[in-house]
């Protein structure tokens, strides 16, 4: 038992509480490292905001959060986007309380300052009283907004560098095949968003969204309910008998990599050509017959972008942290371009099976989360309550920026964890510790 | 609103009691007795006037998706409700909304306590109205649809493993 409280290492000592094949349980419960997170990764790093697709038209806008800071994504009148705290500079009422909308302009409830799309104070009501410049008193912005392939990301610090050295080339990747299921190369987020709450820390979905060693026991259920999936197929076969990787690249961006798995075309979307025709004729034709059938047979990546975007197949999820102890892992169906619309029915209801709180695979998810969290609960910084992450460390392999292993081994747990030791403790540049 | 005869408003409502509290106590093999073979059971994203699969639910299952989460649920180690929630729900304002032939779209409103007894512990508070749509068979009254609109689908959910 540690109860030499004195001698014990610091609670924002992440370099300890970080290691090789272990890490400490206090840092999903600890509201001081949540201070932390909130500053390091979510201030001062870039974070997915949502897509572009979701505001096609000029005034649409979309509420999200960076972090815990609220912000909205809205289509600009010269066609850009911009990100924007949803807090009016005045007094900081919330501007836009609900999910998402289309205005002209944003008007504050309160005293009625008026905001342009952009975030530009366009006017307030009796200016005479104001002796300030009204120019400098627009909405809060992001230093930094950029996107990847309609991707958009935010910086709040602004002094993260640039988007593409944040995804480097595993996240760039990772997108490029997620952008490619669409045979225009633009996917669209059209189908609405469903919150999952759960009480449990953020860094429980990063790890569970990755997490090959579980499919066997936490979705057990689901195996016996429909033993054709293609889970089944791929991920219950045991150890040792799938074929399937786990994958860490630099920059903490994960992958549960099923594409050796797959023994028969579009196995991932759980059908056959005959039943999808005319989305993969238009594959063909964007991309020409041997790359249409490279991404017909490997399908979407399921992966993470550091910290808070989930590739998840065909959906995209965001991973948002609330408090230490609540998280809303929100999803979207990933939509397709360029096809008919039978593909992107069957897409929804794909989505509606595999995620979200009454879907047949997070709901576990979700309660081992939660047990996991409760049993961390006022864990402090000793000898007890360590997470052990070991498994496959002996047996990974790596080269050209990434770390490979069996399926079930914990290899994305500890790129994921490795990554945010390095953010955390303010080492990211220092390439010591990267694969 | 639908005008009834007595007995059959009666046996509507003794219809949506038997199907709330066969839910409320996780009697899944008899809950599922009471549905069509053509059953459709929706839980939207916000109220419910949009065509199913066009944009996503959380809940959109037909009578073979409704099966396969019968089917998990009986499996004993569907997590999410082993243990089964403690549940108990109160339904009112039963309106006959239409009767066309042997069909009955009935309203009601539900409030629905929930122990999440899994992981947190916490009581969980559920509302919202349901829309059922009856059938009228020799084997008697059955399931073709239950539309479930809950007061605050726009904001995120806990786990719904159940059926609610």
């Amino acid at each position: 038992m540690a109860l030499t409280v004195q001698s014990s290492p610091a609670s924002n000592d992440y370099q300890h509480l970080v290691q090789e094949d272990r890490i400490h349980g206090s840092l999903y419960t600890d509201p001081a490292v949540f201070a932390d997170e909130m500053q390091r990764i979510y201030t001062d790093g870039w974070v997915f905001v949502g897509h572009e697709s979701e505001v096609p038209e000029v005034g649409d806008w979309v509420s999200r959060r960076l972090g815990t800071e609220p912000v909205l994504m809205v289509r600009n009148r010269d066609g850009a986007i911009s990100v924007v705290a949803n807090r009016c500079a005045h007094r900081g009422t919330t501007l836009c309380p609900q999910n998402d909308g289309n205005h002209r302009n944003f008007r504050c409830a309160y005293h009625g300052w008026t905001y342009d799309l952009d975030g530009t104070l366009l006017g307030v009501p009796g200016p005479k009283g104001f002796h300030k410049d009204t120019a400098d008193l627009g909405l809060d912005r992001p230093g930094q907004v950029d996107d990847y392939r309609g991707f958009v990301f935010a910086n709040r610090s602004g002094a993260a560098g640039p988007l593409s050295d944040h995804l480097g080339a595993g996240g760039t990747d990772l997108i490029d095949r997620t952008s490619n299921m669409s045979p225009t190369g633009s996917v669209r987020l059209s189908a609405g968003w469903i919150g999952q709450h759960i009480d449990s820390n953020w860094k429980m979905w990063p790890e569970s969204d990755n997490d090959g060693y579980h499919l066997n026991l936490t979705h057990a259920s689901m195996a016996r309910a429909v033993p054709d999936t293609y889970y089944d197929e791929i991920v219950m076969t045991g150890e040792d008998a799938s074929a399937s990787v786990t994958r860490a690249y630099d920059g903490g961006h994960v992958e549960l990599d099923f594409r050796r798995s797959y023994t028969t075309e579009l196995a991932w979307l759980g059908t056959t050509r005959e039943k999808v025709a005319d989305y993969c004729e238009a594959l063909e034709g964007s991309y020409g017959p041997e790359k249409a059938k490279t991404i017909m047979w490997d399908g979407p990546p399921h992966a993470l972008v550091f910290p808070n975007l989930f590739l998840a197949e065909m959906n995209i999820a965001r991973i948002e942290p609330v408090s230490p102890g609540v998280t809303v892992h929100h999803h979207t169906p990933l939509l397709v371009e360029g096809t008919d619309e039978s593909v992107n029915r069957r897409l929804v209801l794909q989505s509606e099976a595999a995620m979200g709180p009454a879907s047949f695979f997070l709901t576990d998810d979700a309660v081992i989360a939660e047990r996991m969290h409760r049993a961390f609960e006022g864990a402090a910084v000793g000898d007890d309550g360590w997470v052990d992450l070991s498994r496959g460390l002996e047996r990974e392999q790596s080269a050209d920026g990434q770390r490979w292993s069996d399926i079930t081994d914990e290899t994305t747990n500890r790129g994921f964890w490795h990554h945010y030791r390095d953010v955390m403790a303010g080492v990211v540049g220092d390439r010591h510790n990267r694969v | 609103m639908a005008t009834l005869d007595e007995p059959t408003r009666r046996d509507i409502e003794a219809f949506v009691y038997l199907e709330a509290r066969l839910a409320d106590e996780s009697r899944y093999d008899e809950w599922e007795a009471l549905v069509t073979d053509d059953m459709h059971y929706w839980v939207p994203f916000g109220p419910g006037d949009y065509e199913p699969g066009t944009r996503v639910s959380y809940i959109n299952d037909n009578r073979a998706r409704l099966g396969t989460r019968i089917r998990q649920l009986a499996t004993g180690v569907h997590h999410a409700q082993d243990p089964p929630s403690s549940m108990r729900r109160v339904v009112s304002n039963i309106e006959i909304l239409s009767a066309e032939g042997d069909e009955f779209e009935v309203g009601s409103n539900f409030v629905l306590y929930e122990h999440a007894v899994q992981a947190t512990g916490h009581l969980r508070l559920w509302a919202g109205r349901a829309t059922h749509r009856l059938r009228r068979t020799s084997d008697g009254l059955r399931m073709a649809a239950k539309k479930v609109e809950l007061v605050n689908s726009t904001s995120p959910l806990p786990n719904l493993p159940f059926i609610i």
